[in-house]
């Protein structure tokens, strides 16, 4: 090896963790959440404002609560109730969904067009 | 009467076309026929990932750079790239677009590495910096044209970490071939 493979190699060797750092850790807080009932709009709320919001869903009403810059599914008319277990959702690409109730809340950060694009 | 045959035969003499070819171009056809065999065996290896490949056929085309320099190695390259893929059968598809860019990436980069002054890189060094760069600009193409979700950024540092591991190995073996191909030669 000359002198500049070993400090290629020392570069990359050094750089990888960090890459692995920037990808793999803390994600950045969310900005909105985006919910979204089966059959109708998806509909982004802030997370600034503290309050409740009832969702009319598939089977009855979700409530989701806001708070301090994090959401929530308090009551959902399911028998599993997993989302409400799914907790505060806080971090950008945080999810929770009441398949019953056909009722779902993303938190965004970022503005995205596209989920992914086939041929 | 002309019989059928004889009227066949009488049409124009077929014009031959001769190209003139250098040294150098048989070279290069020689290599990219090697490195295209290399590339397409290795495609029914089974990939554990999108996107991650052992890259063998880039072995040829570091051993091209090291003997007859960058000109050569860039023709190997991206011929390669463009018959291995008509031999596949995904010519002008998002996965030669994909390979294509890389194989486009690699060979700027080694053209820049190898003005270095001096020693410069030696194998290890340029296969490193083919598999990133090949790396880099085929998921830089995939993320901005086809999966632009944050989700395909969580792929990157495992990718990255590949294409080290790939660009190492692969050093190796361009090594190991020199030898044997500076043995012969003496």
């Amino acid at each position: 090896m000359t002198r500049a493979d070993v400090i290629l190699l020392l570069l990359t060797l050094l750089t990888l963790p960090l890459v692995y750092n920037h990808y793999w850790g803390e994600r950045g807080a969310g900005a909105n959440a985006v919910v979204a009932v089966a059959d109708s709009q998806p509909a982004t709320i802030s997370l600034n404002d503290d309050r409740r919001i009832d969702v009319n869903g598939a089977r009855g009403t979700s409530v989701i609560e806001v708070h301090g810059g994090a959401v929530r599914f308090v009551d959902s008319p399911c028998n599993s109730k997993q989302c409400i277990h799914a907790g505060w959702l806080r971090l950008s690409g945080d999810f929770a969904a009441c398949l019953p109730n056909k009722v779902s809340v993303l938190i965004t950060g970022n503005q995205r067009r596209f989920d992914a694009i086939n041929f | 009467m002309r019989s059928i045959s004889d009227r066949l035969i009488c049409v124009e003499p077929m014009t031959s076309i001769t190209l003139n070819t250098t040294r150098e171009d048989h070279r290069i056809a020689w290599f990219t026929a090697l490195a295209v065999v290399i590339h397409v065996a290795e495609g029914a290896l089974p990939s554990p990932l999108p996107g991650v490949k052992p890259g063998l056929a880039n072995v040829v085309t570091i051993a091209v750079l090291l003997l007859y320099g960058w000109r050569l190695a860039a023709w190997v390259a991206l011929l390669r790239v463009i018959i291995g893929s008509i031999v596949v059968g995904t010519f002008l598809s998002p996965t030669f677009m994909l390979s294509f860019a890389g194989a486009g990436a690699a060979a700027l980069a080694l053209a820049a590495a190898s003005q270095l002054p001096g020693r410069g890189f030696g194998p290890i060094g340029f296969s490193l910096l083919a598999s990133l760069s090949h790396m880099a600009a085929q998921f830089w193409v995939a993320y901005v044209l086809f999966i632009p979700h944050p989700g395909l950024l969580a792929l990157l540092p495992v990718l990255l970490s590949v294409a080290t591991l790939t660009g190492l190995i692969n050093g190796m073996i361009t090594i190991w071939m020199l030898k044997a191909v500076y043995a012969n030669r003496s």
